[in-house]
């Protein structure tokens, strides 16, 4: 042992360069990790916790207020795929979501293209707040005031509806019209966020590009479509998982546009978040109001893995 | 540079001195301010109307409690039961005085999440000269108090006086069938026929379980019921009979067949004190509501054909021990004191329980309240049962219902009818065998 200690002191000077370098590495590791603790601390506490948790309360039957827990595996799931509301709000709020999508995106690029398009106007500053404000407008008043909008009976939409010789509409009392009133509110109100992630990719793209495209005779449609829609895929992935991610969690559009304290309301579009919560508060269902939450989340999940399995197919081509 | 740190340590000793004072004054503000709010308790209420009558009730202890702080905190009930569900099992609720019907309670009596009342406030309860078996029952369970009675609901007829004149009707329908004729006859149409001011307003939408409850409330009269109990603790659905199909039958008919009253037409208290409909059924409380927003509306009430919801709420308190909770107690007996039940009456409309009181100082001035004290001989009443899943049994079967009263094809199909009540009642029959109370 000490033979061997002794007889390779070149081995032992060169291995402490590297040492004193790991050593080095080891401190900033474990610097990194120190920094990042509170804030993972927070993540777990916040998020990784109340993930689990539920998970945990799906496999049990409890009701808010009693002790027990009994274990009960998946029959809160079992029975869910049988429930009536629960199927129904699957659908719609299914519909909404992509409703919304289909709705956000094409209006969004093209609305961005045309704020782009026009950034040397003075005005440009006023078209990106005007269409970023009902992002940031409280949720509630906004539906109310879309409310009175699709009022069967005072609101302006059937009024405009009438001077054009359109008989007026029951918005919100009307199964498949009460859908399409959440999918148009909730778009206008996703349509900022989604505009404001396209200007600031438009204004990434190569302008080179456009010149090249120009010079080569395309018009201003054909350079969007051929030229900026492409570059601009990865952005519409990105917005679109976004929108589609919030679209699923629709709950306080339906419930406003639906909620009379004169028990004068709207049909009661049924959500899941919404389907949920009654399902918590009001049936004392807790496990199986997990359950639910527990659908939504392999949801969202599924939905962020093809995003994923997307952007990696676009970085292979 | 002396005096540079000179200066700095006058600072230091000013800024310490300062800081000094400022912890003893904010001490002395602290003590003083306990001294001065020694007591404190919050009132959860899922009424907003209540509001101003927990805050009189507050004011009218102010000479037996001139130190007690009362917060009313009143919201609409859906979010009401929310805040009771997660602030009693979370137990971060501080000492609350807590507005709840009986059949909710039930849940937290169960799991011991609500205390027996005191030895005085149960007497007072049990005393037959202030209540009568019915409340007592719904304040207690296995003959414990563990709440006070304080107010009812209550259904009667509100309808248009000069509505009726102009439809040559001279008094108020006294059948089921009748408030259908009488709906015909009051319906306003313009030239195409469309309905502009409903002949009865049907709740037809909405969430939540008032939808069934209203359905329940006509069910009644045809003499039939949403769940009925078996006399053994079990109870199963009975509505999937003659009257359920009438009951669901008339409000389709009503709806889309007549034409009486639509979906999206302005309906219920709103739409009555507007002139939008003719009639409607309702607790006591839109008296009051009239009286605010309507003084000058032409209207009367009626008993229903049969009878009555009478859906008793009661006070609780989330705890009995320590001085606000003695405070917190003694609220609920000063809400019942005579003159703030006559106040209650008075200016929020819901009908007080308690009995032995002179009430006629309001009755007398507004002939409104006859309908809810005065009713014939033999009218009955029915409450909600007091059992845990009576909740989800109503949301859910107010969730069919609102389907179909928007299909019209059900309307002239007896046999649809019949497969949806069919269907319905299974659901709730299911919801009770699930909780083990399914009658054979």
């Amino acid at each position: 042992m000490g033979e061997h200690q002794g007889g390779e002191p070149a081995a032992l000077g060169k291995k402490a360069v590297p040492t004193g370098k790991h050593m080095l590495q080891r401190r900033l590791w474990r610097f990194a990790m120190l920094a990042f603790l509170p804030t993972l601390a927070i993540f777990a506490w916040v998020r990784i916790y109340p993930i689990t948790e539920t998970l945990r309360l799906s496999l049990h039957k409890w009701d808010i207020l009693s002790k027990n827990k009994p274990f009960i595996g998946l029959d809160n799931f079992r029975e869910l795929f049988h429930d009536r509301l629960f199927l129904d709000a699957l659908v719609n709020t299914s519909i909404i979501a992509f409703g919304v999508l289909a709705v956000t995106i094409p209006l969004a690029m093209a609305i961005a293209a045309l704020i782009h398009h026009r950034t040397a106007s003075r005005f440009s500053g006023f078209y990106e707040t005007a269409v970023f404000i009902p992002h940031v407008v409280s949720l509630v008043p906004a539906a109310m005031a879309w409310k009175w909008i699709f009022d069967a009976k005072l609101g302006p939409l059937n009024a405009l509806l009438q001077y054009f010789g359109v008989p007026a509409q029951a918005w919100l009392f009307d199964p498949v019209l009460s859908v399409i009133c959440i999918i148009v509110l909730c778009s206008w109100q996703a349509l900022g966020y989604a505009v404001l992630i396209y200007l600031v990719g438009f204004k990434n793209l190569p302008v080179s590009l456009f010149e090249a495209a120009k010079l080569d005779g395309a018009g201003g449609i054909q350079r969007f479509w051929y030229v900026s829609v492409p570059l601009l895929k990865p952005i519409t992935l990105y917005v679109s998982v976004v929108t589609l991610i919030s679209g699923f969690n629709v709950y306080a559009q339906a419930f406003v546009l639906a909620s009379d304290s004169q028990g004068a309301p709207g049909r009661l579009v049924r959500v899941l978040v919404l389907d949920m919560l009654e399902n918590s508060f009001r049936n004392y269902r807790v496990g199986y109001a997990a359950s639910e939450a527990v659908v939504l989340l392999a949801i969202v999940l599924v939905l962020t893995l093809i995003q994923f399995g997307l952007l990696r197919e676009k970085g292979r081509a | 540079m002396r005096a540079l740190r000179t200066g700095s340590s006058r600072s230091f000793t000013a800024k310490l001195t300062g800081t000094s004072m400022a912890l003893v004054m904010a001490a002395g503000l602290s003590i003083t301010a306990s001294t001065v709010s020694a007591q404190t308790i919050t009132v959860w209420s899922g009424y907003p109307e209540m509001a101003p009558f927990y805050e009189h009730v507050a004011e009218s202890m102010k000479d037996e409690y001139p130190n007690l702080q009362v917060n009313v905190e009143a919201i609409a009930l859906r979010e009401h039961e929310k805040r009771i569900a997660l602030g009693l099992t979370s137990g971060s609720t501080g000492v609350t005085v807590i507005e709840l019907s009986g059949s909710t309670a039930t849940r937290y009596l169960e799991n011991d999440l609500l205390p027996a009342a005191p030895e005085n406030v149960a007497a007072f309860v049990k005393d037959p000269a202030n209540f009568g078996a019915f409340f007592v029952d719904a304040a207690s369970k296995e003959g414990t108090v563990y709440g006070v009675p304080l107010f009812r609901g209550q259904g009667s007829l509100y309808y248009n006086v000069d509505m009726f004149k102009a439809a040559g009707l001279t008094e108020p329908p006294k059948t089921m069938e009748e408030y259908t004729e009488y709906a015909e006859k009051l319906t306003q149409r313009d030239a195409n026929g469309n309905p502009t001011v409903s002949g009865w307003s049907l709740r037809l939408s909405g969430g939540g379980q008032g939808i069934a409850e209203k359905f329940w409330i006509n069910l009644f009269q045809y003499g039939g019921s949403v769940i009925e109990p078996d006399g053994n603790g079990k109870w199963r659905a009975n509505y999937a009979n003659e009257a359920g199909r009438k009951t669901l039958k008339q409000y389709l008919e009503n709806v889309h067949v007549l034409k009486t009253v639509t979906p999206e037409m302005p309906a219920d208290a709103e739409a009555f004190e507007r002139g939008q409909t003719a009639m409607f059924i309702r607790e006591s409380w839109v008296i009051g509501d009239i009286a605010a927003k309507a003084p000058d509306l032409n209207y009367a009430t009626a008993p229903l054909p049969r009878g009555s919801i009478a859906l008793p709420t009661n006070l609780y308190v989330n705890s009995v021990e320590g001085e606000d909770a003695e405070a917190a107690w003694a609220f609920t007996l000063a809400a019942n004191e005579p003159e703030n039940l006559i106040w209650l009456l008075d200016n929020v409309g819901w009908l007080p329980n308690r009995s032995g009181v002179d009430y006629s100082v309001v009755t007398d001035r507004v002939p409104a309240f006859a309908a809810f004290v005065d009713y014939p001989e033999g009218y009955e009443f029915f409450t909600l049962p007091a059992i845990g899943p009576i909740e989800e049994v109503l949301t859910r079967l107010a969730g069919q219902l609102t389907n179909a009263y928007a299909n019209a094809d059900l309307a002239k199909d007896d046999a649809a009818i019949d497969a949806f009540l069919a269907s319905a009642a299974e659901e709730t029959n299911n919801i009770l065998s699930r909780e083990g109370l399914l009658a054979e």
